[in-house]
């Protein structure tokens, strides 16, 4: 078993998923992949990863599926000798896709729905960073209907409306002592609704190589009216907002993907992704009742971030089918504006899979990601918070699809 | 390959993967240095106490710097730490301070809590009426003594007429003679901190410069006795072997609450709503001069609560708004007077800075401190400043602190132990203490 282990970990590293609170688990197959898969056309999740790619796809068919993450950060604050970690948290993204129309007919329809951002920290609510943040669940989930034309036997081009519906609650400590001893709490939730698109093109070229190139638009989530709830002394409780509305911008993504075919049974896909996060410029939160606390602000200054990530595909068996993967994700959050609820930095990501086809129709795809959030030593411009972040996720995820 | 293996690889991947699920964070090992923290004792006033709210409580004394300080020295070998705590019985102790509410237009109204730990007085003739604290027995290592000057810790007699001095000694006023130096130094101990000075000219500052038995502390007298505390204390106290030490400066008490809270236009101001056409407060100064106050002025805590302002006197003349009833020199720290203040601060932190460097003692320099947290700092998240109440800092008395800002002071001890002496004291978690508590 140890031989078996140790082969495993040293032949197989996998795939990886994000940047901040951008999540990369779109397709099991991609996700073992190293979540590269713009430049193949691999199954419905081609709807994501490349619309272009969708009238390529040889069969109809339908997939769901699920990747819980589990995440646990660490802190620990400068000169002290006490490390925290964030509570256990699952984040269950989830992700179906649908392709229809004749794969003889050069126009081909997608549904995809999936997540592209989101996430779960939960810190102590008496953490030493609990004036920054105690916790944030973040989600975005997009719907995405697609076109997928074929305009020759080897270029594929593919658009898609996305619907986005984003969810957000964040709470922290704020820094009045309520009669207790305690400290006063906030807490702000909301939903959002907003459009957006994504579009790509699929080529086959000569030499056997596919090239995919795409590009998700931003989403603006525009929070209005969001609940404000503050746990606040009664003697100063009139003078709180009870609502609030925001803006968070959940970026455009460019990729180019490229596939290659070294044998009937083998694919290797290498993507390079550029999250345009440097829209990302400020954290800020209006108030319905300014008289106890101004409209905040917050820095985050991103700058773009961009990902490699490659993988490979064996079709070991007629049933079975291996996946493995790497990837690098460069962190957009610069000096300074590491924060509490999306402790960033680079990251690595391994990965790996198989797929199973139980029958002509159905399969089960497994995936399992690791992914490895380097520590990062930082003063946070805004608030003092001064310490070492370290960061890892495990992302087992699983997918089942029918195929007509 | 058939399945069957491969399943089992996964399966060993997941176990081992959700085995080492924390990430883990390069180890760390606190160090004691050079130091040595079996026994520490903390030798000091109010600030060592605990003292907060305008009073000595159990709340207060639990939330002192010093038993911050030597929890954390027990990650490098301190040993356990004994504060004169009152029982909880008697946790409101002195009694002290509480914001019960706010007026309609936004002042805080501060109540008192009666005490609890007073079991009589004693009326000593040259000194009036003192009241009696509970007596505390058993091992002692915070001697903060709240109202303790330099110039008293050889000072016989201060175990009658001080309470909280009387409370930790075994006898009774009035017939105590031990002298706090002799006290703190009858059993052996290997670190100290000190930090007194402060009320040599706090008390002065705090009575408006009214009280001339409160005059500060001649300074070559200043010098001659922090050099004595000095020598007594390094000797490690009777049967020791040495000890070391950190000292820390006097504050710039100008910059509390206590001083900075009423202002000479928030009075105006307050004043022109019913009365526009006044232009001026009239003070009575230190040499009995009665004048218009100029923002060079200082205005007490106190004259806020006493709301006397604009009263006529028995001659109709309204108070503080007439030349001929000004506002009582005991309310006003005049501009000259507040010159003499951070004067004598200047002279004595100088010498606390310069025995501190003849004996090699750590350093903690509470009068940068504060001057920098008065520009307002922010600390985890939280504004830390000097604003009375809501400034996080200063408790509801304006000159002592909160609980965070213990904690504050109580790491820059830490710091300054820790780079005086080579250790890693780890520091306390800022965020775990209080402000002002709000009803």
């Amino acid at each position: 078993m140890k031989k078996i282990l140790l082969s495993f970990l040293l032949a197989v590293p996998i795939l990886g998923y994000s940047q901040s609170y951008q999540v990369n688990l779109q397709g099991q197959k991609q996700t073992a992949m190293g979540g590269a898969g713009t430049g193949v056309a691999l199954d419905e999740a081609a709807v994501f990863f490349n619309p272009g790619a969708v009238s390529f796809l040889k069969q109809n068919g339908v997939q769901a599926g699920v990747s819980p993450i589990f995440l646990k950060a660490a802190f620990r604050e400068n000169g002290s000798n006490v490390t925290e970690y964030t509570k256990d948290k699952l984040a269950t993204p989830v992700m179906g896709y649908g392709v229809f129309g004749s794969p003889e007919s050069r126009l081909r329809f997608g549904l995809g729905i999936y997540t592209p951002f989101g996430g779960a920290v939960h810190w102590d609510p008496n953490w030493t960073g609990k004036y920054a943040v105690t916790s944030l669940d973040l989600q975005a989930i997009y719907i995405q209907p697609t076109l997928s034309y074929k305009i020759t036997d080897h270029i594929g081009i593919g658009a898609g409306l996305v619907y986005a519906l984003g969810k957000v609650d964040l709470k922290r400590a704020v820094p009045i002592t309520l009669n207790d001893g305690t400290s006063s709490t906030a807490e702000l939730k909301g939903t959002s609704a907003n459009f957006g698109w994504n579009a790509g093109i699929y080529v086959e070229t000569i030499s056997g190589v596919t090239i995919g190139v795409t590009h998700r638009s931003q989403v603006t989530a525009k929070v209005k009216d969001g609940d404000a709830i503050f746990n606040v002394p009664d003697a100063l409780k009139s003078g709180f907002p009870t609502k609030f509305s925001a803006n968070l911008p959940l970026p455009a993504t460019s990729s180019i993907g490229l596939g290659f075919h070294p044998s009937a049974a083998t694919v290797i896909a290498v993507d390079a992704n550029w999250v345009h996060w440097s829209t990302y410029k400020v954290l800020a939160f209006d108030y319905n009742n300014n008289s106890r606390i101004p409209n905040t602000s917050s820095p985050r200054n991103y700058h773009d971030g961009a990902a490699l990530r490659a993988g490979i595909q064996n079709q070991t068996t007629k049933r079975l089918a291996l996946r493995a993967g790497a990837g690098y994700a460069f962190t957009p959050v610069g000096k300074g504006y590491v924060t509490p609820e999306v402790p960033d930095a680079n990251r690595l990501l391994l990965s790996a899979g198989l797929g199973y086809k139980a029958t002509d129709r159905f399969s089960v795809d497994l995936s399992f990601l690791y992914e490895k959030v380097m520590s990062r030593n930082e003063t946070n411009i805004e608030t003092g918070l001064s310490g070492t972040f370290k960061t890892v996720a495990y992302i087992p995820g699983i997918s089942l699809s029918y195929k007509w | 390959m058939n399945s069957k293996f491969i399943f089992r690889s996964i399966l060993a991947v997941a176990v081992v993967a959700t085995a080492s699920c924390k990430p883990t964070l390069k180890e760390i090992t606190p160090s004691k240095g050079s130091a040595d923290f079996t026994r520490y004792i903390a030798v000091g006033n109010s600030l060592t106490s605990g003292y907060a709210d305008g009073g000595l409580y159990l709340d207060g004394q639990q939330n002192s710097f010093p038993l911050m300080i030597a929890t954390q020295m027990q990650t490098v070998g301190g040993g356990s730490f004994s504060t004169p705590f009152f029982t909880a019985a008697q946790a409101d102790g002195t009694g002290h301070k509480k914001l019960s509410g706010f007026t309609p237009t936004g002042d805080p109204i501060v109540t008192d809590v009666p005490a609890q730990a007073v079991r009589g007085s004693i009326t000593l003739p040259g000194f009036g009426t003192v009241a009696l604290l509970t007596k505390y027995t058993g091992d002692l290592n915070n001697y903060g003594v709240p109202g303790i000057r330099l110039n008293q810790i050889t000072y016989a007699p201060l175990g009658n007429v001080n309470p909280y001095f009387e409370r930790l000694l075994p006898g009774n006023s009035p017939t105590n003679n031990t002298p706090y130096l002799n006290f703190v130094t009858a059993k052996p101990f290997t670190f100290f901190s000190m930090w007194l000075g402060n009320n040599d000219v706090l008390l002065y500052a705090t009575g408006g410069a009214d009280t001339p038995s409160d005059f500060p502390t001649d300074k070559a007298t200043f010098t001659a006795l922090y050099n004595a505390a000095a020598n007594a204390l390094v000797t490690g106290g009777a049967g020791g072997t040495g000890a070391k030490g950190v000292v820390a400066t006097v504050p710039d008490v100008l910059s509390t609450p206590y001083f900075t809270t009423v202002t000479l236009q928030a009075l105006l101001t307050a004043v022109q709503a019913a009365a526009p056409t006044v232009q001026a407060i009239f003070i009575k100064t230190g040499a009995g001069v009665s004048r218009p106050a100029t923002t060079a002025d200082y205005f007490l805590l106190p004259l806020k609560a006493a709301n006397v302002i604009g009263v006529p006197n028995a001659s109709g003349y309204p108070y503080g708004l007439d030349p001929r009833n000004p506002v009582e020199s005991k309310y006003v720290l005049d501009k000259d007077e507040a010159a003499s203040i951070v004067d004598y601060t200047t002279s004595y932190n100088n010498t606390i800075r310069s025995v501190a460097a003849a004996k090699g003692l750590a350093l903690f320099d509470a009068n940068a401190l504060f001057k920098s947290y008065a520009a307002g700092r922010v600390v985890n998240g939280v504004a830390v400043n000097a604003s009375y109440i809501t400034g996080n800092l200063f408790s509801l008395d304006g000159i002592h602190l909160t609980p965070m800002g213990y904690a504050i002071v109580a790491n820059e001890f830490i710091k300054s132990i820790n780079s005086q002496y080579g250790s890693s004291i780890p520091t306390v978690d800022v965020t775990k203490y209080r402000g002002v508590k709000f009803p």
